[in-house]
């Protein structure tokens, strides 16, 4: 069969459906003055042909009527339509049963839309489907703002994404940098107490090794506070108690005399890491002035408090101890390393002598 | 004792070595990488090492430490990261952390001496971080 012959036939077939509609029939008139794009085929034609569509339709597609009738609607699908929804449509036709899809089509320049395509069988009194009516509503609109949405959300997706990234990799950077200056922090105070040490112990005069060893002592306080600041989980604090026990354990164990005896009464106390250095050179200081006085000459008691009770931080350093000559210096520089630390953190202190008992006491308030 | 000083940064390992000689012990050598520590155990025997965790050829020092423990050799790590020993402590005592004290490296130091000499009754100092008990199989 030849096109023309074929075109032939579908127009006869549309002739024949309008001659069974007059045209006062609304129903036709209906038909063909709606704005809804509207066609119907014939499916006992070969492929399916159109045999009558309407003047929305011509506007829709941009085809004329005489290039319409004859045709598989198929001419309106063109490369960027998504195959999948040409084959259901095939399969409903095939089946004979509705449809609707929407349909990415081609107009006669080219052009594309989004086509809300609905397909139905039209059936006879004995059930044969005689024809097929489809309609057509342009939804590019929808579909664009849909797409539009969809790109959107993605977009914001990978601007979400990447930020993410770029906060990982600056955590990273800066977790890095933290470690690095750590290391290198401990690394420098460990050779400052090195730098120091080694100069003692090639020191033959006793009043340089001995100048030497209380720089030392004072150094280490700090190195033990650099020490416990990054060990905890939480690094911008630091506890105190935590420190005292480790130094008067450390301080006493080194001296090696059996007949001190320590006695320890401490509960955690938690400082910003801006008042650690301060706090443990005081820590020091009160646990280093009993040392001096007797206890590395004599033995005797020290009791260590640290405490917080309602609100106030309270440090006491309880000492018996048979008292030795103090070299005045020494005891002088200790003095004034005290009352600065004291000034620093804004902390009182109280000094009670009983007989061979020394009670220091140091208060301050903690910020909440 | 003989021991044995693993330490990249040489004014550290020269006033560990006296400290440790102090304590009466011999330092029977010195390593910066872990080629030369390998070459100080398998050349002196050392009975006891400390090592850094990081050396000049990077964080080698668990190598060390696993090759002392296949040869039975006790040892501490010392270092200014305890996180970067491995949870088992590839078979050390302990870990010194760094920046320790004078008293603090001393006490440690009384501490191992007395272990080693089999006296298990004495506490470990707070300078001395101890491994994990292990499992006997």
């Amino acid at each position: 069969m030849t096109d023309s012959s074929a075109r032939r036939d579908a127009e006869d077939a549309g002739r024949r459906l309008l001659a069974e509609h007059a045209s006062e029939d609304p129903f036709a008139a209906a038909f063909k003055a709606t704005r809804m794009p509207m066609i119907i085929t014939d499916p006992r034609q070969h492929d399916n042909p159109i045999i009558f569509s309407n003047g929305a339709f011509s506007d829709l597609t941009g085809y004329p009527p005489e290039e319409l009738t004859g045709r598989n609607c198929r001419f309106l699908q063109g490369p960027n339509t998504d195959p999948e929804s040409v084959a259901k449509i095939r399969s409903a036709i095939d089946e004979q049963r509705d449809i609707s899809v929407n349909i990415l089509n081609y107009r006669k320049d080219g052009s594309t839309f989004w086509n809300a395509l609905y397909i139905s069988p039209v059936r006879d009194r004995n059930n044969e489907v005689i024809y097929f009516f489809a309609s057509q509503l342009d939804v590019t609109d929808v579909k664009s703002k849909e797409v539009q949405l969809a790109s959107a959300k993605q977009e914001a997706e990978a601007a979400v994404a990447q930020r993410t990234q770029d906060l990982v990799d600056a955590l990273e950077a800066k977790t890095t940098l933290v470690h690095e200056v750590d290391h290198r922090v401990k690394n420098n105070l460990l050779t400052i107490a090195s730098i120091v040490k080694l100069q003692a112990r090639m020191s033959t005069d006793d009043t340089v090794r001995h100048t030497l060893r209380s720089v030392l002592n004072r150094v280490e306080a700090l190195s033990t506070v650099q020490r416990k600041l990054f060990t905890s989980h939480d690094v911008g604090r630091f506890d105190v108690a935590d420190f005292a026990r480790e130094l008067v354990v450390d301080i006493v164990s080194a001296l090696k005399r059996d007949d001190i005896v320590i006695t320890m009464d401490l509960s955690p106390v938690f400082v910003p890491a801006v008042k650690a250095s301060p706090l443990a050179l005081i820590v020091n200081e009160l646990v280093g002035d009993p040392v001096r006085r007797g206890l590395s000459d004599g033995g005797g008691e020290i009791h260590l408090s640290v405490k917080q009770p309602n609100g106030h931080f309270v440090i006491e350093v309880r000492d018996t101890t048979e008292p030795v000559p103090v070299n005045s210096e020494e005891d002088d520089f200790g003095r004034l390393m005290l009352e600065t630390c004291l000034r620093q953190v804004n902390a009182k202190l109280e000094r009670t002598i009983e007989g061979r008992q020394t009670i220091v006491r140091v208060t301050l308030m903690v910020d909440n | 004792m003989k021991i044995m000083i693993v330490e990249d940064e040489a004014l550290l390992a020269l006033e560990l070595e006296a400290e440790v000689e102090a304590a009466g012990h011999d330092v029977v050598g010195q390593a910066m990488s872990r080629d030369e520590a390998i070459g100080i155990i398998d050349k002196e025997q050392p009975e006891f090492a400390f090592v850094d965790v990081h050396l000049v050829d990077g964080p080698s020092g668990i190598d060390v430490g696993r090759h002392l423990a296949e040869r039975g050799i006790p040892y501490v790590f010392v270092t200014g990261n305890l996180k970067r020993i491995p949870e088992d402590f590839v078979g050390a005592v302990g870990a010194i952390e760094k920046p320790y004290t004078m008293n603090g490296l001393q006490n440690a130091l009384d501490y191992i001496g007395r272990r080693l000499r089999g006296d298990y009754g004495v506490r470990p100092p707070p300078s001395l971080v101890m491994a994990p008990a292990r499992h006997s199989n």
